[in-house]
């Protein structure tokens, strides 16, 4: 695969040195609607290999943040650095995107192509491989997942389980440098939550970056190795599940940790 | 009226087919013309200021020319086009089948633009952005993804403009275009017999309408696919004997 995404700028001089070797740094980020205020000077540096997990309450803007990182959504301050250079302002979002895959909450498969199409579009079309590459490609990251049973199958044959888990492949199908979630398991059912937990796990053992939404606390307890606490559009904490978890520094975060564990 | 069939029927069956031609083309340039529209007024706007003026001067053209065409009678537009055509060209009238596809063609086109950006607009946003989060650009998007389901999802809005269009190019006979009611009118200065020959009328029109609808009813199931789906073999079969599976299924 051609490396074809280039820095708009170059990287910022006066960082210290252990924060070039950041794939994302997020910088005084800003985010209003309006006049509404939904991130504020959101500041985090995510590590070749890091799981971050962004918990905090609804509204607090985590999924903002992500959409962000995504360039869904436009930054209304700060930068958002990857290897080093400033993506906010790229012509080339799509290119940046091919680095940066996401799972959405609502799975966004493309409803009218097939389990392995679905797979197969981003390699084909974007990364201009041949229809048998792709497919192979596909096929491995269906195995994966467990899915490789249903490629023929339709998106809305599928529970949602099911759909999640074959969006996660599509996602890997691209081989992403960071894979971010938003919410992944917010639309299943119970029972459907742990099988895509199960994947993500994998994923996170073999070494995958990824930043993960999400109100599964165990979850992100056990797999992270960073967590992200937010609320009211700023990061309140931020530190090793461990620490976040058990010793608290802010009164915010442990009544919301109250209240969800 | 089984004596008019028998005595007419080839002038009939003269009438049917230069209906149905205009009806045909109509509606497939129509639809063409309509599927240009619809993917240019749902263009993003650009980020530079001067392709942003002029993405928004193409809209408004072209809203002004869905209005106009929406809003007159086509009876008037084939009129209006086909003198306007000989006044600007010293008397000389174009052909009247080719003026008949041209008005019948640009006249659909009005309604399709709507219909396809009703199409491309009532698709889940969460399919544009599960393309673009794979690094599909926006014509990739509208390619692969959103057209698809578009259009599938207003077939049946066409099959009622074909249907329409049938009907309409009746309206084309002002113009001397010989479709199957300025057949049916010849018919009647022949034989005197208004009722007969214009139920005759009626049931051929019907006959052509339903056949169309269904057509496109079939067109409708066959792109729905299959509702089952096979689950192939085990669980976790690898590539390999994926393509095997996928052979054997041949």
């Amino acid at each position: 695969m051609k490396n074809n995404l280039t820095p708009d700028t170059p990287r910022a001089e006066n960082r210290v040195q252990n924060d070039c070797r950041a794939v994302i740094s997020v910088q005084h980020l800003g985010k209003t609607f309006g006049d509404n205020v939904v991130l504020k000077d959101i500041d985090f540096d995510v590590f070749s290999g890091d799981v971050t997990c962004i918990i905090g309450p609804s509204g607090s803007g985590k999924s903002t943040l992500l959409r962000c990182i995504n360039l869904f959504e436009e930054p209304t301050c700060g930068k958002i650095l990857f290897h080093g250079g400033d993506i906010t302002q790229t012509k080339h979002p799509d290119r940046y995107r091919q680095k940066v895959g996401m799972v959405f909450q609502s799975f966004n498969l493309f409803d009218n192509l097939n389990v392995l199409s679905n797979c197969t579009l981003g390699p084909r079309k974007v990364l201009k491989m041949s229809k048998s590459d792709a497919e192979q490609l596909a096929m491995r990251n269906l195995a994966a997942v467990g899915m490789s049973a249903y490629v023929k199958a339709k998106p809305r044959q599928l529970s949602g389980g099911q759909k999640q888990r074959v969006a996660i492949a599509r996602a890997l199908c691209m081989s992403p440098e960071v894979l971010l979630f938003d919410e992944p398991t917010s639309a299943l059912d119970p029972e459907m939550v742990g099988e895509v937990l199960n994947v993500m796990r994998s994923l996170a053992q073999q070494g995958l970056t990824m930043i993960i939404v999400t109100h599964e606390m165990s979850f992100a307890r056990e797999v992270s190795t960073r967590v992200v606490f937010m609320d009211d559009g700023v990061i309140v904490e931020q530190g090793a599940p461990e620490d976040i978890f058990n010793r608290p520094s802010e009164q915010r975060t442990r009544e919301f940790l109250a209240r969800v564990l | 009226m089984i004596a008019i069939l028998t005595k007419y029927y080839y002038d009939i069956l003269v009438g049917v087919g230069y209906t149905m031609l205009v009806a045909v083309i109509g509606t497939l340039v129509g639809l063409l013309i309509g599927i240009l529209i619809g993917i240019y007024r749902t263009l993003p706007l650009p980020k530079n200021k001067f392709l942003r003026v002029l993405k928004r001067a193409g809209d408004y053209l072209l809203r002004a020319y869905i209005e106009v065409f929406r809003g007159t009678p086509m009876m008037v537009q084939a009129m209006v086009i086909f003198w306007g055509f000989a006044l600007l060209n010293g008397g000389r009238t174009l052909n009247v089948t080719v003026s008949g596809l041209i008005i019948v063609s640009i006249n659909t086109g009005a309604y399709m633009a709507e219909i396809v950006r009703g199409g491309i607009i009532s698709i889940d946003k969460g399919q544009f952005e599960g393309c673009h989060a794979i690094g599909l650009t926006h014509s990739q998007t509208m390619f692969n993804v959103v057209m698809p389901q578009a259009l599938r999802n207003i077939l049946p809005s066409v099959t009622n403009e074909f249907i329409v269009n049938i009907k309409d190019t009746s309206v084309l006979n002002v113009i001397g275009f010989t479709e199957l009611f300025f057949v049916a009118k010849d018919i009647v200065l022949d034989t005197f017999k208004t009722f007969e020959t214009y139920l005759l009328a009626a049931i051929v029109y019907f006959i052509l309408t339903f056949g169309i609808s269904l057509l496109l009813r079939l067109v409708e199931r066959k792109m729905d696919g299959n509702k089952n789906f096979r689950i192939l073999g085990s669980q976790n079969l690898d590539a390999e004997s994926f393509a095997r599976e996928a052979r054997s299924e041949k």
